[in-house]
């Protein structure tokens, strides 16, 4: 698209954000959230065809849905209390109205099914702003009520979310679905801490986000999106293939890379409150999760993958797409286990 | 000082000199069996006289011989018991051997192993020597062990025919059942008395025997084919009659019942023990005379004859009579030898025609036979003053007399009559009618090893009874008083079963053979027992441990649970959950049914 139009709508979209995360009142929140739905839809519709018009029309059906519980619960604390402002104290029903909402925002479980339909509808570029930035602003709002949210309906949705998102990836091949599956892993460890220590679902989106930022900008570099063709990126740039396997591991939440930090500290704060069994639960769920990604660096880095004989010989071009910050997002998605004593600064 | 201990042993080394001389020149001669026959003679004269002093003055003796070894606190010596039983009994075993060998001698003599034969039998006769004048628990199991090993050996002596290996198998297998009992008893009496030798067990007081106590039963049901290890005895008919005649009536089935007569001082105090003791002979008695009415084949008709008397033993012991149950001992070794000894006769006069409904009218032309027979069965079924009187009526006596379990006796009584019956049958179709086999078979009964043998059990099968019960020391005094119909209870009864027995056995001659009855069924069948436990356990217990080792260890809890169920689990759960409709109509759905139970659930407790 043309870029001045591409300036004006991403603006938009990151205007959007902007408000829900700076605003106290409640009306503004809706009207952010409106805007970032709005403004990201053109994006999602890059390429245009039927594909990614039906992943647009599925996204925006679901997202006004949960903009207009939004609304329902914003006016039914309004009723209650009286005024805009976003203070603690939720009407009970509110706050589960809002929690439902914003749960459909983010692709929690049981509303995930539009996530893996829509990320796989939509190039990968559009894939990447919807899984990463379109996460931010309905955990803004999560975290600041995240006082009154009812635990059983947070835990019963994270838990679900977690091991959705584990089963769901294992019988897939196309890697933006992978990816989708993913974030609703991730997502239901967000979720799983977010009444105990809210603090944690920050750095765990922190950390989230970079580890997604530069997978995907890994895949976007080789122009992959199955599992099969991204099994041939030993041949075109071998680095790829052992950034895929550090970026894999991470992602899975093994130590002694970054992706274990946010598991451990969650495991933490949940056995802090006396929950044993859950957090046994989410990791061993979380093995799913792992199995899949390990499958990927599997084909990628560990094996040769059965290909074509021409295939072994390819001319290798120049890459040309520009990959910002790439190289800092791997260094922070990988290695910055030995700086969690840092997390006071949060 | 006298020559008691010195003529027992001597006795007793003399029965070892024709096994130490087996690897010399003489046992390759034709004369060994002369010479083993001769040996034992010399022992029953020899061992007669230790059995004098005792009846003239009373005399036992206990010989410690040899101190083997001492493990921590027990000693285990070599010591020979000469009470009241081994002493009578040392003498009546040697003179119903002597018999049988010198009638092997006619019997076996176109084997070609008739020399190894003579030496098993010795080699038998020395075990259960041992196994009688143990002292000590340890000596009596080396005792009870080489009965049941050379039992084996003879049961199997025609090795050739498959129904001989197995019966021997047979009978090992359930002997060692029995012997796990005797096992359990000396672990019980090491354990708790420290002690294995009979004196220190019987002195001292303890107040819950019955464990020890229930293992001597069960080693008494393995040896004495009691009711449930009882199938042994009539397979091990297998065996040459010799053998049925010395191992399987007067010998060595007798050791369980002479075990339980041993440890009379413990069971007399126990009477629980009495209980369950008088019950089993019961049974067994009742069972084995029901199925010897209906079986075919001579040796197994006398060899269910002897489980019924063991039953009757049993039945004695039950009622707190060891002495009598010995006394039954002794004289049931005499007519039974005897009867085995007749049936053998007519065996081999047939040219081995085992089945009685293919013998008949042999009356005539074997006269000597015939009376022998006759006069063995009437000892068996208690004929007054013949020498099964003597014991037999003295326990029915003392069984109507005795304060005990009426069920008990009563069948003890049914069995009774059914031994006249079934003696009757026996006598009717053997001897008596028109014969029934063979014209050209070589009926001779002229050889006078034959003729001696069964005359001098003929002779003790007649004067024993009186000669023994009229010379040994008076032990438990007999019941002298009691109604008449008491006293003639066991006359009755067996006139009865006599008399009906003939009735019935005629009245069949013009009958046309019928079906036969479910009753007929059961008695031929021996009640079904072997048919059922010698193939339901073992199929039960081999599939159980296939299951359990191979499928239940190995494919299931090593294969399944763990590895294989989660990977089927896992694989099924991500095909569910992956495998969504792109309908948004149906998201939509599932929201609004999460919404609205979330919203009614989780809302109206907070």
């Amino acid at each position: 698209m043309k870029p001045p139009i591409f300036i004006i709508i991403m603006l938009t979209v990151i205007s959007g954000t902007m408000i829900v995360l700076t605003t106290s009142h409640w009306l503004m929140v809706w009207i952010g959230l409106e805007m970032n739905l709005l403004a990201i839809i053109p994006i999602l519709m890059k390429k245009h065809n039927p594909r990614a018009t039906e992943a647009a029309t599925k996204y925006f059906l679901t997202q006004a849905t949960a903009s207009m519980l939004l609304m329902m619960g914003i006016i039914i604390n309004l009723l209650h209390s009286g005024q805009w402002a976003m203070s603690k104290n939720l009407n009970p029903m509110a706050s589960a109205m809002m929690t439902a909402a914003l749960a459909m925002k983010l692709g929690l479980a049981p509303f995930h099914f539009w996530v893996p339909e829509v990320t796989q509808g939509i190039s990968m570029s559009s894939g990447l702003i919807l899984l990463t930035w379109q996460k931010i602003a309905p955990l803004s709002v999560l975290y600041q009520i995240s006082p009154t949210i009812n635990p059983d309906l947070l835990l019963t949705m994270a838990t679900m979310s977690i091991a959705i998102g584990g089963w769901g990836g294992l019988n897939q091949t196309q890697l933006r679905k992978i990816m989708a599956y993913s974030s609703i892993a991730h997502m239901g460890w967000m979720t799983a801490i977010m009444a105990y220590s809210p603090t944690m679902m920050i750095l765990n989106l922190m950390i989230y986000i970079t580890m997604t930022l530069a997978t995907f900008m890994l895949f976007m570099h080789n122009s992959t999106t199955t599992v099969s063709s991204l099994s041939q990126t030993w041949n075109k740039t071998p680095l790829v293939t052992l950034l895929i396997l550090t970026l894999m591991m991470s992602l899975g939440g093994l130590p002694p890379l970054s992706g274990f930090i946010p598991k451990w500290m969650i495991i933490q704060e949940l056995t802090k409150n006396e929950m044993i069994m859950m957090p046994t639960l989410l990791a061993m769920t979380a093995l799913l999760n792992l199995y899949f990604y390990m499958r990927l660096t599997y084909t990628t880095t560990l094996t040769m993958f059965p290909s074509s004989n021409n295939m072994k010989m390819k001319w290798r071009f120049e890459h040309t797409k520009k990959m910002i910050f790439l190289p800092p997002l791997i260094v922070i998605s990988t290695m910055l286990l030995p700086l969690t004593p840092m997390l006071s600064i949060l | 000082m006298n020559l008691f201990t010195s003529l027992t042993l001597t006795a007793m080394f003399i029965l070892l000199l024709p096994i130490i001389m087996s690897n010399t020149q003489l046992y390759k001669n034709s004369l060994y069996p002369h010479y083993v026959k001769t040996t034992i003679s010399y022992a029953f004269t020899i061992s007669m006289v230790p059995t004098m002093m005792f009846i003239s003055s009373g005399q036992e003796t206990i010989i410690s011989n040899w101190h083997w070894l001492s493990i921590q606190t027990l000693k285990l010596s070599l010591s020979f018991k000469l009470d009241y039983f081994s002493i009578i009994f040392i003498p009546v075993a040697l003179f119903v051997t002597w018999s049988i060998m010198e009638f092997s001698m006619w019997y076996m003599h176109m084997d070609p192993y008739i020399n190894r034969f003579f030496k098993y039998l010795l080699m038998f006769l020395i075990t259960m020597m041992i196994l009688v004048t143990a002292n000590n628990l340890f000596q009596l199991f080396i005792g009870w062990e080489g009965v049941g090993i050379m039992s084996f050996l003879l049961i199997g002596w025609w090795y050739g025919r498959a129904d001989a290996n197995t019966a021997a198998l047979q009978a090992i297998l359930y002997n060692r059942i029995g012997d796990v009992g005797f096992i359990t008893a000396m672990a019980w009496f090491l354990a708790n008395l420290n002690a294995w030798d009979f004196q220190q067990i019987f002195i001292v007081q303890h107040e819950n025997l019955n464990i020890p106590l229930l293992g001597l039963l069960l080693a008494a049901t393995g040896k004495s084919a009691q009711f449930g290890l009882h199938p042994w005895l009539p397979s091990a008919m297998e065996g040459p009659t010799p053998v049925s005649a010395l191992l399987h009536s007067s010998t060595m089935v007798v050791a369980g019942v002479f075990l339980l007569i041993r440890f009379h001082p413990l069971t007399e105090q126990n009477k629980t023990m009495q209980t369950l003791t008088l019950c089993l002979g019961a049974i067994t008695t009742l069972f084995t005379a029901i199925c010897a009415l209906t079986q075919n084949d001579i040796k197994k008709i006398v060899a269910f004859s002897t489980s019924s008397q063991l039953g009757l033993m049993i039945v004695t012991i039950g009622i707190n009579q060891p002495y009598l149950a010995f006394l039954h001992i002794c004289t049931h070794a005499f007519f039974k030898a005897m009867l085995f000894m007749c049936s053998g006769s007519i065996i081999h006069s047939l040219n081995d025609e085992q089945d009685i409904r293919k013998m008949g009218g042999l009356y005539k032309p074997m006269p000597f036979t015939t009376t022998s027979l006759i006069i063995g069965s009437l000892a068996l079924t208690g004929m007054p003053f013949l020498t099964g009187f003597y014991s037999k009526d003295l326990i029915i006596e003392t069984a109507n007399t005795s304060y005990t379990n009426a069920w008990a006796l009563l069948i003890t009584l049914i069995a009774t009559s059914l031994t006249a019956a079934y003696s009757t049958r026996i006598m009717f179709f053997t001897l008596l009618g028109q014969p029934r086999f063979n014209p050209l078979s070589p009926i001779n009964e002229n050889n006078p090893y034959l003729i001696n043998s069964i005359k001098r059990l003929l002779i003790g099968s007649i004067f024993a009874g009186y000669l023994i019960s009229y010379n040994i020391p008076p032990t438990t005094i007999p019941q002298m008083t009691m109604p008449y119909y008491l006293k003639l209870t066991a006359l009755a009864v067996t006139i009865t079963g006599f008399i009906l027995a003939l009735e019935l056995n005629l009245a069949t001659k013009n009958l046309k053979f019928k079906y036969p009855s479910n009753l007929f069924k059961f008695s031929s069948l021996l009640g079904y027992f072997p048919i059922v436990m010698h193939r339901l356990p073992s199929t039960m217990s081999l599939t159980m441990s296939q299951k359990s080792a191979s499928m239940l260890l190995d494919m299931i809890w090593l294969e399944n649970v763990l590895p294989k169920s989660i990977s089927y689990f896992q694989m099924k759960m991500s095909t569910i959950v992956s495998n969504q409709k792109g309908l948004v109509k149906l998201y939509f759905l599932s929201f609004m049914i999460t919404l609205t139970l979330s919203l009614l659930l989780l809302n109206f407790h907070a």
